[in-house]
């Protein structure tokens, strides 16, 4: 019984183990552009720097914008799809993507919206998804 | 008025919840019938105060009484009657209601169907989790704290700071901000219920095993519990197939899972619910597992309330698109999980010891062992999928702030999983039919093995699998489809009704490889313009204005109207154009593309649809979304959204313009109308340009008789061809011109011609006689006129059909189970 009992402790630990290394490198933290430059792939909250240029090019069918993320800093984002539809109204997006020269290129977009009750009590009536 | 009844019910259902349940504790406690009694009653009596609130509840919304909060949030005016229904479960409150009501139910079921001594126990435990779920929307208001959020509250008492609120206590809002459009499918519809009644049914095995270490009686409870466990599974994998099935029809992903917070919440109880059965079934065969049995009863009811924590309490909200709103339930559901947590866990380890286990071990190759292995892989994968949803808490242990894990977590751990599962499927249905040593074992599994590895052959030929990673899964997937089909002709020959099981694993197989084939070998359809660019990236010739290399690929391609696209080398595609239409959605666009495959098959035509999001957008800022169409097919499917759009780009910018308009110039101007008239001067030959368009005077041609006005002089065509320069596109207009006279004064009679896809009419205005020159008025000439266009994403997806095909016959399996052991369960009742 003892020997059993001892591998299968030790078959745990190593289970448990293996399986929080794996998980704490597949996630990450949500850093700032500068920050990102170091790394390869990263996730940057921010808002919407509306003063520069943007836009979709249809040659290039890449949307690009700017970004002033939590720290102030500015860079440029490119992302290859078309401008997503709320985009004007977010409050705060998160791109997900890589830093190269200065420029983030991003693979995913989130938005994060407003109500659209301008309510002033801070309430936030995001429409709620039942399932 | 009538609120306020519904609140008094709520309040009244969940007094009721708190009595039956010191009734239900008494009455296990004293083993006394007639308080036991009692408490039936007032399970009872709380079902029909719950139902009479419901109702209530419905009534609001189908009368549209958008005063209170959960009617304006959730419904509205133009809502169809049957969304009304959605609308009633579509937020959090109502939704906790619909699954009181259904545990309401599966507890009647279980007061009708129960035993001594189990029956007490059992209903005390589901009224404490009715206790607990009612406490939610229950709403009580004390001084110190708030308890719940009713479902009954008015916008007032939500927001009573607001402006308008205080302005006006009584606001009422003329409409409801509405259902979200993505939610209006019939899909959704049924979704939401099936979901619940897994959820309230998975409640059984936890109560009976709770009941079970409460009587210390640890082998008859699995008999009821079983059947129960088996409908709680199929509920929910029906559940998981609806929920899947929408996302690929509606959402713009692209597949059917994305191991999204939700989704892994109603996939991990499915799980712990499948190891659960495992578990039991081999301690009804063998009289093993007892603990095991025990121990995923309480997991599988454990992990619903804990993903309901997760993705209910706010902890999700940043990760998950389907995360509900933070209703500061946060404490309440936080002691909901721990209440079950320890009284679940902690019970079973008090009583660790007095539980059966097996004297002797099992041997490798045994149905126990092989069983057994099957139970412990599923609770390894969903203990995996659990780590990596809790992220926004685990992850705080390695990173500040930590972001959720990447898709490939779940893939590197699920896909290993998978595969020994796939294996020890076949094994234990071997060893469950027929005791066998390795001898006879392999003896047994000649034909299946040279069945499975000629179709894996096959299979990696035809579709060019190159990884030795998929060829194993591959082979573990046709093994397991193989092997167990071969265990089931067997077996239909001896005894049909012990299929189910068979059926399952079958159905597993299936998916397996279904997976792989609609996951991995999806290919984006594009032309060759795009395809050639995305070589070049791949190659890293692209560079973007700023001289840095393009890595990421392009995904989409744009289609002129009426110009066939060769796409993939498979298909040439044909933009049709679109047609607006109010139904079923406002302001909705329904683009008509062509499809005509070069292999000489059936041509056919995508539908996909464009429409505003009414319940995000306003009059300044249309919030556009997408819903794709799928073309489903034996084979593959074709999966296709409209990702922009002429039309939409044109709204949008008007849209901009009309908002600059009424910021810099507050009082009206209409002076515009007038300015797209414009003149053109031609003499024969001649080409002129105007914006994009260029005119060609070819040729005068006569005019025939019958169009010409009475007292015609002259009469003649102008044979005109139309260019639109960047697209090549051309029309040949024949304007007429005519001089007649009526009370002796001459006029000129020039009817216009409309060139109707570029809106635009053209009339043939004057002579020159002196210079034999033509005049020529152009209506609607834009000057930034473009044709039609919209982008496109399209992919193809093989074998989507096989994963649909191995949901089902999981579907199927599982309910010939239910049956057997339902009917088995039913004849021992009758025989005592």
């Amino acid at each position: 019984m003892k020997p059993k009992l001892i591998f299968g402790v030790l078959a745990i630990v190593f289970f448990t183990s293996l399986l929080m290394y794996n998980f704490g490198n597949s996630i990450s933290t949500y850093v700032n552009f500068e920050e990102a430059e170091n790394r390869t792939t990263s996730h940057v909250i921010g808002t919407w720097e509306n003063s520069e240029a943007h836009g979709f090019s249809r040659e290039t069918m890449q949307f690009s914008f700017h970004m002033k993320d939590q720290d102030g800093n500015v860079r440029r984002v490119v992302y290859p799809r078309p401008k997503p539809n709320n985009f004007e109204q977010a409050t705060q997006l998160v791109v997900v993507g890589e830093m190269r020269n200065n420029v983030f290129h991003a693979n995913e977009m989130l938005m994060k919206c407003p109500s659209k009750y301008n309510d002033p009590s801070q309430l936030e009536l995001v429409n709620a998804q039942g399932g | 008025m009538i609120a306020t009844i519904g609140h008094l019910l709520l309040s009244g259902a969940f007094l009721a919840s708190i009595f039956a349940m010191i009734l239900y504790a008494i009455a296990a406690v004293k083993d006394d019938i007639k308080i036991e009694r009692i408490s039936h009653w007032m399970w009872g009596i709380k079902g029909l105060l719950l139902l009479a609130s419901s109702a209530i509840l419905i009534y609001l919304i189908m009368t549209n009484q958008f005063q209170y909060y959960y009617v304006w949030n959730y419904s509205s005016l133009d809502l169809e009657t049957m969304y009304l229904f959605s609308a009633f479960y579509g937020g959090q409150e109502g939704s906790f209601m619909l699954w009181i009501l259904i545990a309401c139910v599966v507890g009647l079921g279980l007061i009708k169907w129960t035993r001594k001594p189990y029956r007490a126990p059992v209903m005390f435990v589901m009224t404490l989790t009715q206790f607990f779920l009612l406490s939610m929307v229950v709403g009580w208001d004390l001084n110190f704290t708030q308890i719940g959020a009713s479902p009954f509250r008015t916008i007032a008492q939500e927001m009573p700071n607001a402006p308008f609120i205080q302005a006006n206590p009584d606001f009422v809002p003329a409409d409801g901000s509405g259902l979200n459009d993505l939610l209006k499918s019939p899909w959704m519809m049924i979704h939401p219920p099936i979901i619940f009644v897994g959820f309230a049914m998975m409640t059984v095995p936890f109560a009976f095993a709770i009941a079970s270490l409460w009587t210390k009686t640890y082998h008859e409870w699995i008999r009821p519990a079983l059947p129960w466990t088996l409908a709680a599974n199929l509920s929910l994998l029906t559940a998981i197939f609806l929920g899947g099935y929408w996302a690929y029809e509606t959402l713009s992903f692209g597949g059917y899972w994305a191991w999204d917070p939700v989704e892994n919440a109603s996939l991990v109880p499915w799980l712990i619910g499948t190891a659960g059965i495992h578990a039991m079934i081999i301690q009804r065969k063998s009289s093993r597992a007892h603990k095991a049995a025990l121990f995923f009863a309480i997991l599988a009811y454990v992990s619903i309330i804990y993903q309901t924590f997760l993705t209910r309490s706010g902890v999700l909200a940043d990760q998950s698109v389907h995360s509900f709103v933070d209703l500061g339930l946060y404490g309440q559901l936080l002691s909901f999980i721990v209440v079950m947590a320890v009284m679940g866990i902690g019970f079973y380890l008090y009583r660790y010891r007095e539980i059966p286990s097996p004297e002797n071990e099992s041997k490798f190759l045994s149905k126990e062992f092989m069983t057994f292995t099957g139970s412990m892989l599923l609770f390894i994968l969903g203990f995996v999928i659990i780590i990596g949803t809790s992220s926004p808490i685990i992850g705080k242990l390695f990173v500040p702030n930590p972001t959720p894990p990447d898709i490939q977590f779940y893939n590197d751990w699920s896909m290993p999983i998978a595969i020994i599962m796939a294996f020890a499927t076949v094994l234990g249905q071997y060893l469950f039919c027929q005791k066998h040593t390795w001898e006879s074992l392999a003896g047994a599994m000649i034909i299946p093995l040279i069945l499975t590895s000629t179709a894996t052959v096959l299979t990696i030929v035809f579709g060019d699998v190159r990884s030795l990673y998929y060829m194993v899964y591959i082979f573990a997937g046709w093994f397991t489809v193989i092997g167990n089909a071969a265990v089931m002709f067997s077996l239909i020959r001896k005894n049909p009704k012990l299929i189910g099981g068979t059926l399952t694993h079958i159905g597993f197989g299936v998916l397996l490889l279904g997976v792989l084939a609609s996951s991995v070998y999806t290919e984006p359809l594009l032309d060759r313009e795009i395809r050639n660019y995305n070589a070049r990236i791949a190659a890293g010739d692209v560079f973007d204005e700023e001289g840095f290399p393009v890595t990421q690929q392009v995904e989409m391609f744009s289609l002129e109207i009426d110009t066939p696209t060769l796409v993939n080398e498979r298909y040439i595609v044909t933009y049709r154009g679109y047609e607006l239409s109010d139904s079923p959605r406002l302001g909705q666009q329904n683009y008509i593309i062509e499809f005509e495959p070069i292999d000489g098959s059936r041509p056919f035509t995508m539908t996909p649809e464009v429409y505003p999001m009414l319940t995000t957008s306003t009059e300044d800022n249309i919030d556009w979304s997408v819903d794709p169409h799928v073309r489903t097919g034996w084979f593959s499917d074709i999966y296709l959204y409209v990702a922009g759009s002429k039309y939409v780009a044109q709204k949008n910018e008007e849209l901009e313009r009309r908002a600059q308009r009424n910021t810099m110039m507050p009082v009206g101007d209409q002076g515009e109308e007038d300015t797209d008239i414009q003149s053109i001067e031609l003499t024969m030959g001649d080409t002129v340009a105007a914006g994009p368009f260029t005119f060609s005077f070819i040729n005068f041609v006569p005019a025939s008789e019958e169009v010409l006005p009475d007292n015609t002089q002259i009469g003649i065509r102008a044979l005109i061809r139309v260019v639109h320069e960047p697209s090549g596109n051309a029309f040949e207009v024949e304007p007429l011109f005519a001089v007649y006279t009526e009370n002796e004064r001459s006029y000129t009679y020039s009817p216009p011609l409309k060139i109707d896809r570029w809106d635009m009419e053209v009339l043939f205005t004057r002579i020159h006689p002196e210079s034999d020159s033509i005049e020529l008025t152009v209506h609607g000439l834009d000057e930034e006129f473009e044709e039609d266009w919209i982008l496109i994403v399209a992919e193809k997806k093989p074998f989507v059909s096989v994963v649909w095909l191995g949901t089902f016959l999981l579907m199927g399996g599982f309910s010939i189970s239910i049956m057997r052991h339902w009917r088995r369960e039913k004849d021992t009742k009758e025989k005592e």
